[in-house]
């Protein structure tokens, strides 16, 4: 087992009043799992997603609950310990490709950071070819341009092909996907389904999907979380989730997908 | 820019026929007789029409002839050749303070932002900002020439002399222009830091696994300070023609000290030079600052 998220809450004292905005979130995910968390918008995915990467602001907000990673708890682990699984063990890509990167930094640069900080030991060189080859994996044409590119010269899919690439590039054992096919048109979005599940195979990297798109999430995933108003309604294999929803919530999910998408 | 620079010429030159005074006047001094002054004036060809004398004034301008100094009968090129680099050395320590220092300290500011720190720092900052620099100069000269005695003002040190003590003089003044440039700088950049510290691709840096610090100056840094191009490059302009206080104050013999001068001696070919000069840096430093974004922002490039 990689990750353990146990009774996992969080309240936000931002206003005047407490906001629970998520509550009592338990799941658990195995290596080179693909565990797609649905449910509709304001459920509380984002948050369990950016508390599961370290990446909660750290103040006027309450964590309740473990998250456990290899059987340490990120959410009460010291900042610079979390650091070290940042980048490194654990990945997040996002859904904005067009925001998601630094604008006035090469692409190179940016697919080479995570192995800057957590792969002190190889020379300039070495990252490059590492860089040059994730470019490569995920499906870029020629990598080389790529890698001396700024973002605004690429297009939306290929910015999220790289986000892809620089989470990959130190070798991590977790990629966390929120929405990250949301802001893409339909056929960049099976693209990068696509390229996600060979990333999954050929790495066996365990894939945190998440969408509010059932669709998308019954396409890729193993085992699936339905969630709604930060809870957890449901949870199971792929199959029985969509073939027998045990839950009113999710059978009326399933019932407003449209038709001739699946 | 060379229509404004020609307007700029003429402007200058019609100020001096609409101020009272003479050049052959104030050379002669007040006890001259009708006759010298007239026949200086003469001589100088200050009898013809304006017009004229503008045009004249012009076409040595054009291939490079200044003129000649009214009152010091110098070539108006070698004058302002030996105190441009003065003024310049100044500009350019003021600048380097100022960047040097608003940068670190905005770093700083924006990672502590809203706290005790921040407030404190936001109060001093709005109350610098609001100091004319040669109020500041003329409480440093004071406090560090005439109580801490470890400064001689009115001890210029010519850098032709003594590089060294040239630039050691030059301090003071420089920290007097900076400080009010410097306390701008820290405004603007630390909410420019803020802005981009909650976009998108910061988050991403910090997935990555960076530091506070390490996002701020490898990631924030740069796109904060695109804003601040434009009001640095304006600073530049500001303080070559703000050395005309500044000199004064300090009693730097640079190119605002001369200028005054020779307002003072309505020596026109002296002023319409450090005038135009001025004019020309002005326009320079836009285009340096319109270079100097293409050079940080990739996405104005033409590729
Ligand atoms: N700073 C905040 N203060 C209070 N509530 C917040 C804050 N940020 C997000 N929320 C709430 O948290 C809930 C969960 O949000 P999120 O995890 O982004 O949902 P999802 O990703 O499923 O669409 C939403 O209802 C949102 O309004
Ligand atoms: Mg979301």
């Amino acid at each position: 087992m990689l990750l353990s998220v146990e009774d996992f809450g969080i309240e936000f004292h931002d206003h005047d009043k407490p906001e629970r905005v998520v509550e009592g979130v338990s799941f658990t995910l195995d290596k080179g799992e693909i565990l797609g968390i649905v449910g509709e918008s304001g459920s509380g995915k984002s948050m369990t997603a950016l508390a599961i990467a370290g990446l909660l602001p750290r103040k006027k907000l309450k964590k309740e609950g473990r998250i456990l990673f290899e059987g340490e708890d990120v959410l009460t682990m010291e900042r610079h310990k979390l650091r070290t699984l940042q980048g490194d063990e654990i990945c997040m890509i996002f859904q904005e490709p067009m925001t998601a990167l630094n604008p006035t930094m090469k692409i190179g640069t940016q697919v080479e950071e995570a192995l800057r900080i957590h792969h002190t030991q190889m020379n300039d060189a070495a990252r490059k070819e590492r860089a040059i080859k994730w470019l490569e994996n995920v499906e870029l044409d020629d990598p080389e341009r790529v890698y001396e590119s700024y973002p605004h010269q690429l297009s939306g899919g290929m910015r999220q092909r790289v986000m892809i690439a620089a989470a990959m590039v130190g070798g991590p054992q977790l990629l966390i996907a929120d929405e990250a096919t949301t802001a893409l048109d339909v056929t960049v979005q099976a693209q990068i389904i696509k390229l996600l599940q060979k990333i999954n195979k050929e790495s066996a990297v365990a894939i945190l999907f998440i969408s509010h798109d059932l669709s998308l999430i019954r396409q890729i995933s193993h085992n699936v979380l339905v969630m709604q108003n930060g809870h957890l309604v449901e949870k199971g294999a792929v199959d029985d989730i969509f073939d027998h929803p045990k839950q009113e919530y999710t059978k009326k999910l399933i019932s407003a997908i449209p038709k001739v998408e699946l | 820019m060379l229509l404004t620079l020609l307007a700029v010429s003429f402007i200058v030159f019609a100020a001096f026929e609409i101020i009272p005074g003479d050049a052959a006047v104030s050379r002669l001094g007040s006890n001259a007789t009708k006759e010298t002054v007239e026949a200086l004036r003469v001589q100088m060809g200050l009898d013809k029409p304006f017009i004229v004398r503008y045009l004249n004034w012009l076409s040595g301008f054009v291939k490079g002839d200044f003129g000649t100094s009214i009152s010091y009968n110098l070539p108006v090129s070698s004058m302002i050749l030996e105190k441009l680099p003065i003024t310049v050395t100044l500009t350019i320590l003021s600048m380097i303070m100022t960047i040097g220092i608003s940068i670190p300290l905005s770093l700083l500011i924006a990672k502590y932002a809203g706290s005790k720190f921040d407030r404190i720092s936001y109060g001093t900052n709005q109350f610098v900002m609001a100091v004319p620099s040669f109020f500041l100069g003329i409480m440093m000269s004071w406090f560090f020439g005439m109580v801490l005695k470890l400064f001689r003002p009115g001890g210029y040190i010519s850098y032709k002399k003594d590089f060294g003590g040239f630039l050691g003089y030059l301090i003071l003044p420089a920290i007097a222009i900076a400080i009010p440039k410097c306390a701008m700088s820290i405004k603007l950049l630390r909410s420019a830091i803020l802005t981009e510290a909650g976009k998108d691709y910061v988050r991403t840096a910090y997935s990555r696994g960076l530091s506070t610090m390490e996002v701020l100056y490898r990631h924030v840094l740069k796109n904060a300070m695109i804003p601040l191009i434009t009001f640095w490059g304006m600073a530049v302009a500001d303080m070559i023609a703000g050395s005309i206080v500044i000199e004064q104050v300090f009693n730097i013999p640079g190119l605002g000290r001369i200028l005054l001068t020779s307002i003072a001696n309505r020596d026109y070919p002296v002023v319409e030079a450090v005038i135009i000069l001025i004019a020309f840096v002005v326009l320079i430093m836009n285009l340096v600052v319109d270079i100097l974004y293409r050079v940080v922002d990739p996405r104005l490039r033409k590729d």
